[in-house]
Parts: structure tokens; sequence; C-alpha cells
């Protein structure tokens, strides 16, 4: 119990959107008969002032302090997760904008989409802190079904329901399949503990039975940050979802896939080797596993993204690649790579929900997510066309640009590594990338629009969301001090245990 | 002579539950498919009986036979027209489906023969609800914390999808 008590002040992000979320709950109540205007604002409100709360004090948390581990070894409050705490909080909080300028979600009460949001912020935390098998169940199974519910909120549209429907599918199967891989891995170790599994294969030799095992939980991985042959989901749940919560999905849960991925590999099943480098325990090969999820997510996401004529799916099956850039840099097996993936993360948070953000506000005045209704969209709004032009060049990973740099991260760990024909691979996928993204500046530059032009009004907050999320774009090279920031705390991962 | 009748009690127990588990997979009538899944939900709180797990068996019947299904069963009997519902229950693909199936099979079979699983005698079993009762509020407090946040979450979102297809209006 005083372990408990110890552990509240390391645990104060979560406590914070915990708070929020009753008083969200209740304040939706309080507020049923008045207008929904003032009770969507009110409610709004509250989940900000939640969010900020949240990243204010993760952000603060972040290098203070030893590496903890919290609840009697449930969660490790470590570099890795003061890390991954303020890219969660920042994600939500612009989803939470971007919700509120959405026009799926006018007119809709939004009490429990609010409540949902701060639930699965606060589980997103809980996943990427996880060393215990039963935390990492629990804690996926949370974001999950809040996951599930954030995208069947609109339940008179069809698409909603029907995405909903196929991603509780998808998810309870890999789901069922990971759950049965961490029972075989518990009857194999006897102990639930991430540091317990690692000493108790370090001892024997499993090889191939252990493979299989991790087969089936890189499954319930996978399907989290969308890697391929476990994406099937993600197109249609993308297309089908609210777009705020399609942008939600595409950073926040995918980023704790990989804090899961990292702490379950790096942690449980390699043990270090000096120098920031580990070397696998038990005798099975999972490198190379991780090895092919990666060439197959990454070529699959965007050969498939060359053939999209709808903006969100195509930027499904891009986040699809991305996820296999990042799957490149899980392969590196030393300290570097995990920094390469961190790095990333918090670059592709701004570049891909600034791209989600363009999708909406253009989707205020064309009414479609279609490609071809961006034509002539340089007459109608140079402004709004600038941002998007920024946003698909950092996603490409075109010098000036952010995006470069997240990149750079991931193919120099991966070079460092002695992965060559890794890194080439990763180069050629890169160059196929950017044929689909100058496709749809292409329509917005240079082909001409059919039919009448509304025109593009934008509000205070449009402006400011842009600006927010253009400016680490385009500083790139500025925001390489708080990537050293970043960097530096993740050295900590592999000091803990 | 003991042993034996134990083993004989667990195959058929065994048999009941893959046998009622299939129908429920296959079988073309909903009613007859939810009380099949009575009998699997039961003969899995004979296993945990078999593994000296009273609380997990008595919470198994409470919840799952008693709870669960109960609630199933009146949603089907609720339904309309459920005696004419013509279920699909899936006849596409069988060849790759069964050789797949077969594959993961074997692959288990294999993993289980071939996996040291430092299995050991537990004795007599005793009562186990004080442990995992200290347990919850011990080491395990934040995943039970964890679980109730899930339940929440889940509570709402039910509510809120009936009662959004109730009213009709969004």
């Amino acid at each position: 119990m005083s372990d408990a008590l110890q552990s509240l002040p390391r645990f104060l992000p979560e406590l914070i959107l915990m708070a929020a979320l009753a008083v969200v709950i209740v304040a939706d109540l309080l507020t049923q008969r008045r207008p929904l205007q003032n009770s969507t604002d009110l409610l709004n409100g509250i989940t900000l002032v939640g969010l900020v709360g949240a990243l204010v004090t993760s952000w603060q948390a972040l290098g203070a302090g030893e590496a903890q581990s919290l609840f009697a070894s449930m969660l490790a409050d470590d570099g890795l997760l003061g890390v991954f705490r303020p890219i969660f909080c920042l994600t939500s909080i612009v989803v939470l904008l971007l919700g509120m300028r959405s026009k799926e979600l006018e007119g809709v009460r939004l009490g429990e989409m609010l409540a949902l949001l701060l639930t699965v912020t606060a589980a997103l935390m809980w996943m990427a802190g996880s060393v215990n098998l039963v935390m990492i169940y629990l804690s996926l199974e949370t974001v999950s079904v809040a996951s599930y519910l954030m995208v069947g909120y609109l339940s008179s549209d069809r698409l909603s329901n029907e995405a909903s429907l196929k991603y509780i599918l998808f998810g309870a199967v890999s789901t069922g399949a990971m759950l049965f891989g961490l029972s075989l891995l518990y009857g194999m170790t006897g102990t639930l503990d991430l540091y317990g599994v690692r000493a108790a294969l370090a001892e024997g030799a499993f090889g191939p039975g252990l493979l299989f095992v991790l087969i089936l939980i890189a499954a319930g991985i996978g399907f989290k940050i969308a890697a391929a042959p476990f994406h099937f989901w993600c197109p249609d749940v993308y297309t089908g979802a609210p777009t705020p919560v399609t942008a939600f999905l595409s950073v926040g849960p995918k980023a704790a896939g990989f804090a899961v991925l990292i702490r379950f590999f790096y942690l449980g099943l390699a043990e270090p080797a000096g120098g920031g480098a580990i070397a696998p325990v038990g005798g099975a090969d999972w490198q190379m596993l991780l090895m092919m999820l990666a060439v197959i997510t990454m070529t699959l996401g965007n050969v498939a993204a060359l053939l999209q004529t709808n903006v969100k799916r195509l930027l499904a099956y891009s986040s699809i690649a991305h996820a296999g850039t990042m799957l490149m840099a899980a392969c590196v097996l030393s300290v570097e790579g995990v920094q390469a993936i961190a790095a990333y993360l918090a670059i592709y948070l701004f570049m891909n929900l600034g791209a989600f953000a363009v999708v909406i506000l253009a989707h205020r005045v064309t009414g479609s997510f279609e490609i071809d209704s961006y034509a002539g969209f340089w007459k109608r709004s140079p402004l709004l066309t600038v941002a998007m032009g920024i946003f698909l060049f950092s996603l490409m990973g075109i010098p000036p640009f952010a995006g470069f740099l997240a990149k750079w991260y991931v193919f120099a760990a991966v070079i460092n590594a002695g992965l060559g024909w890794l890194a080439v691979i990763g180069v050629l996928n890169a160059a196929v990338a950017a044929f689909y993204y100058v496709k749809v500046l292409r329509v917005m530059v240079i082909d001409q629009e059919i039919g009448p032009t509304p025109a593009l009004a934008f509000s205070r907050l449009d402006l400011a969301l842009l600006v927010v999320l253009v400016v680490p774009n385009v500083l790139g090279l500025l925001f390489w001090g708080s990537l050293d920031r970043v960097t530096e705390v993740s050295q900590t991962l592999l000091e803990l245990g | 002579m003991e042993s034996m009748a134990s083993a004989a009690i667990f195959y058929g127990v065994a048999v009941l539950v893959l046998g009622s588990a299939l129908y429920v997979v296959v079988g073309k009538n909903l009613v007859h498919s939810a009380f099949a899944l009575v009998a699997a939900f039961f003969g899995v709180a004979v296993f945990y009986v078999y593994l000296g797990a009273d609380f997990l068996a008595g919470a198994q019947v409470l919840i799952y036979v008693g709870g669960i299904l109960t609630l199933l069963l009146f949603g089907v009997m609720l339904t309309n027209r459920i005696y004419n519902l013509n279920l699909r229950s899936g006849a596409i693909q069988v060849v790759p489906g069964a050789l797949s199936a077969g594959l993961v099979f074997a692959l288990l079979v294999w993993i289980i023969q071939s996996v040291d699983w430092g299995a050991m005698d537990a004795g007599d079993p005793g009562p186990t609800s004080e442990s995992i009762g200290r347990l919850l509020v011990g080491d395990y407090l934040l995943p039970f914390e964890i679980a109730s946040v899930l339940l929440l979450i889940a509570l709402m979102g039910a509510a809120m999808l009936v009662r959004r297809r109730g009213s009709g209006s969004s």
C-alpha cells in the first residue's frame, strides 16, 4: 500500500487526466438540458484544461529524477515513458482542437467523445509505461475499446458504423492472438514481470517455440501500429471514422504501440550488451522477425498508397508506410534505434496531424475527401495549399523540413548497425512515397477546378492551429535542440532493472 | 482407481466443451447455439476446479453462465423473427481455412510437447479467494483500477450506442 502511495507523485499526469474524466462525465450530465453550443464549449474547455495540465506536468517530469518502478513493478517511470507522455498529450490537444472545427462533429453531443479522449490518453501512457504482461494487455485493451467507440461515434453514419465493426472484429482477433501468446510466454517463464521474463529466458533456450509465441504477440502490437500483415482494418477504419478520430488513431495508438514494442522486445527479450547495445535472449531471432515486418509494411503501405483517390485512404496507407520506417529503427538493437523512433514520432506527430488539419479545413468548404475535389485549391486558398505543401514535403522527408531530420535519425541508426540493405530498401520506399504525396500537391496547384468556388474563410482558431503545426515542420533545424533533450532522456531506458 | 475416474471425468468434460463450442460456431439456430454456449462455459468451470482454482470456477459460473449468458438469451428471445433468421455461418474458403487451422493446431501441439513448462505439483488445493483479494489491493492495485476505468468507458459506450439508435437522431 505504501508503495502505491509513493508512486502517486510520479503518476501525476495520469491522475490529472482521470480527474478531468470524472469532471467531464458529471458536467455532461448537468448540462444535458442546456443549449448544445454552451454545453459543448464547457466540456471542450474542461477537456483542454485537463490535457494541458497533463502536458505541463509530463513535460516537467521529463528528465527530472531517477528512473523508478511504480505500483509494485507494474509501470516503469523512465526516459521512455517520459518521452512518450508529452507526445500523447500534444496529440490529444491537437485532436481536440481539430474536433472543434470538424464539420462531421458539428451538432453532435460530444460529452462521451471527450470522456473517451481523456481515457484513451491516459491509457496510452499506461501502455508506454507497462513492464508487466498483465498491464500491457489491459492498457492495450483500454485503448482499443475506447478507439472502437470513437470510430463509431457517428451512429447515424453508415460508414462510421461499418468502420467501427470492422475495427472490433480485427481487434478482437489480434488481441486474442496476443493474449494467447502472452499466456504461453507466462507458461514458459513462470512470471508476468518483463524483467523476470528476461531472466527466465536467459537461462534456457526455447528456440522455435518462443518464435511462434513472439509472432502471436507481434500480431497484437502490429495491429496497434498498423504494420502489415496486421493492417487490413486500417484503410477502412481511417476512411469511415470522423476525421479528427482518424488523425488521433494515426498518431496516438501508433506511438504507444511502438513504446510497447520497444519495452517488450528490448527489455523483456534482450539483455544489455554494453555500450547501449542489447543482445536477444531465449534463442529466438526476433530481429529477423522485425526486419521482415518492416520491409513488408513499408513496401505494402507505399505501393498501395499510389492507387488511392480518397485522401483519408491515402493518409492511411502513408501512415502504414511510416510505421514500416519506424520498424526499421526497431531492428537496430541498440539505444540509438530507440532514440530514432522517439525522435521520428515527435516529428511525425506534427507533420501527420498537420496534413489531417488541412483535410478537415478543406472538408468544411468542399464537403468531400476525394483528392479530385482539391483541384484548383491554389487559387482558392494559397495559405492552405502552402501549409499542405509543407506537411507533405515533411512527410516525404525533403531536407529543409523536419521530416528529413526524422528520416535521417532512422537511416543513421540503421546504417550504424550495419544493416545497409535495410537502409537501401528504406530509401527506395521513400522515393516511391514522393510520388503519391506530390500527386496531391499537383492536383491542388496545377489542376483546374470544375464548378463554383465557395470562398474559404478561416477562424482565428484555424490559423493558430496551422501555425502551431507548421512551425515545427519548417524550423526543423531549430527543433534539433529539443530533440537532443528527447534522445538524452531515452538513454536511461536500458539502465533500469 | 481414483486417478482413473478423475481422468475419465476430465476427458468427458473436454469432449463436452469442444463439442458444444463447435456447435456454437456451426449451429444454424441462434437459441440452440446460446444453450450450447452454456455447456461450454460450464465445462470450463470444471477445468478450473481441476486446477484448484476454486474462486475462478465460482466466478465463471456466476458471471458467464449466470450473468452474461442469461443476458444473451434474453437478447435472443426478445428479438423478433429470431427463429426465421437464416444464420450464415461461413462456408467460404473451407480448404484454406481448414489448412491454416490444421497448421496452427499442429504447431501448437508441437510447441506444447517440446517446451519445458516447468510444471510442478501444487499439492492439496486450498481456498484461493483470500490471496486473490490481497493481491488485488496490493501488487495488482493498478491493473485493478485500470480495469474499472475500462469497464466505465465500456458502460458509457454501450449506453451511448443504444441511446443514439433509439432516439434515431445524432
